[in-house]
């Protein structure tokens, strides 16, 4: 799991141009819109398209999407469960 | 600072807008433009602070002077009024003649099994494309703001329900994003405007007519994203009944990083904006201070 997380944080910095930022900068609870990495719309799109590409995981909804993309913990969680590659 | 907030909605309320789709039916647009141009138009320019902007959006970026910065300020509200007109005029049935440059760039992407992304801009007359620019194999899905009048989204649902159109609307959660994710994986063409965002949002810092300004970086992150092709559409109006849609390919490099692909895309869709600003100057509709910082 430790190696999933690393993983999912060193592809949200390369997608979102996270510039200066390291793995250990992103805590695994920390939210990741609103007050926490302050992540938009638009990102959560980047994220929905890392699933897709690296993971093979296609989001049913939105509503799905909003409770895998709370943190990097909750999206390393569904990744394991829901992974095709 | 200046600012930038815009409505995003088009004026008046529901029943006069029905009003004026019924009245159209048996009215021919000129008689509206007149009307417009002679009782309306002179007190929107009197009381309205889209006055002021688009007197510096003359006397800055175009560099008039005073006379001619006030007049293009008249004509630019006259017409303004008038591809309102036109919009209404398109939901209750009028035709009008379009003609369209680069109708090839569209043809080759359309034929690909890809999808791809058109990028819009607030000039001119974009809607008047959905009904020129169509595909047999792909439907177009445009991006559209969900805080329009009702009147306007039932136009456009009607019409469009005879096509292959889609509209997505941009709502507060991110159902709309599954949707554009959804359309570009089926190889349908989504469709954005590239010139406006809303607060919070992030953007790009591009040259535009000489200053940097703020273009909404979403789109742009979009089609990088699926590392889709991305084809500018600018729809000028020409005579009363009459409109030219510009279709440009806007070309990225996609071995470069992320950022460098984003920079490259945005600023070659400002650059065809501007040619096509300074060739249909007083078709400019963004009535805020477009450089706020």
């Amino acid at each position: 799991m430790e190696e999933l997380i690393n993983n999912l944080k060193l592809q949200i910095i390369d997608a979102l141009n996270l510039e200066g930022m390291t793995p250990e900068d992103i805590g695994n609870d920390d939210p990741l819109f609103g007050e926490g990495l302050g992540l938009d719309s638009i990102d959560a799109l980047e994220l929905i398209v890392i699933l897709d590409k690296f993971y093979g995981i296609k989001l049913a909804n939105a509503s799905e999407g909003k409770e895998v993309f709370k943190s990097v913990a909750t999206i390393a969680d569904y990744v394991a469960k829901h992974r095709t590659k | 600072m200046g600012d930038r907030r815009w409505e995003g909605a088009t004026l008046g309320n529901g029943w006069m807008h029905r009003s004026l789709i019924w009245l159209l039916r048996f009215i021919d647009v000129r008689v509206f433009y007149v009307f417009s141009d002679l009782f309306i138009i002179p007190w929107c320019v009197l009381l309205r602070p889209s006055r002021r902007t688009a007197m510096r959006f003359y006397r800055e970026a175009m560099g008039y002077g005073w006379w001619k910065a006030l007049w293009s300020t008249y004509r630019n509200h006259c017409l303004f009024s008038q591809v309102v007109i036109d919009r209404f005029a398109m939901y209750a049935g009028r035709h009008f003649d379009v003609e369209i440059v680069g109708h090839d760039a569209f043809k080759e992407m359309a034929a690909q099994e890809a999808g791809f992304v058109q990028l819009s801009s607030h000039i001119g007359n974009y809607e008047m494309a959905g009904y020129s620019i169509v595909s047999d194999r792909k439907a177009i899905c445009p991006v559209v703001f969900a805080g329009e009048k009702a009147s306007v989204m039932a136009g456009r649902s009607e019409l469009f329900a005879q096509t292959n159109i889609r509209m997505i609307e941009l709502t507060p959660d991110m159902s709309y994003l599954f949707a554009i994710d959804e359309a570009l994986c089926r190889g349908d063409i989504v469709s954005f405007p590239a010139d406006r965002f809303l607060e919070g949002s992030k953007v790009v810092k591009v040259p535009f007519f000489g200053r940097e300004a703020s273009f909404p970086q979403g789109p742009f992150s979009v089609a990088t994203m699926r590392g889709v092709d991305v084809l500018a559409v600018n729809v000028m109006k020409g005579g009363p009944k009459q409109y030219k849609i510009y279709l440009t390919e806007l070309p990225y490099d996609r071995s470069l990083p992320r950022r460098e692909q984003i920079r490259q895309l945005s600023e070659a869709y400002v650059a065809e904006l501007e040619k096509r600003v300074r060739e249909y100057p007083l078709q400019w509709f963004n009535f805020f201070d477009f450089w706020a910082v």
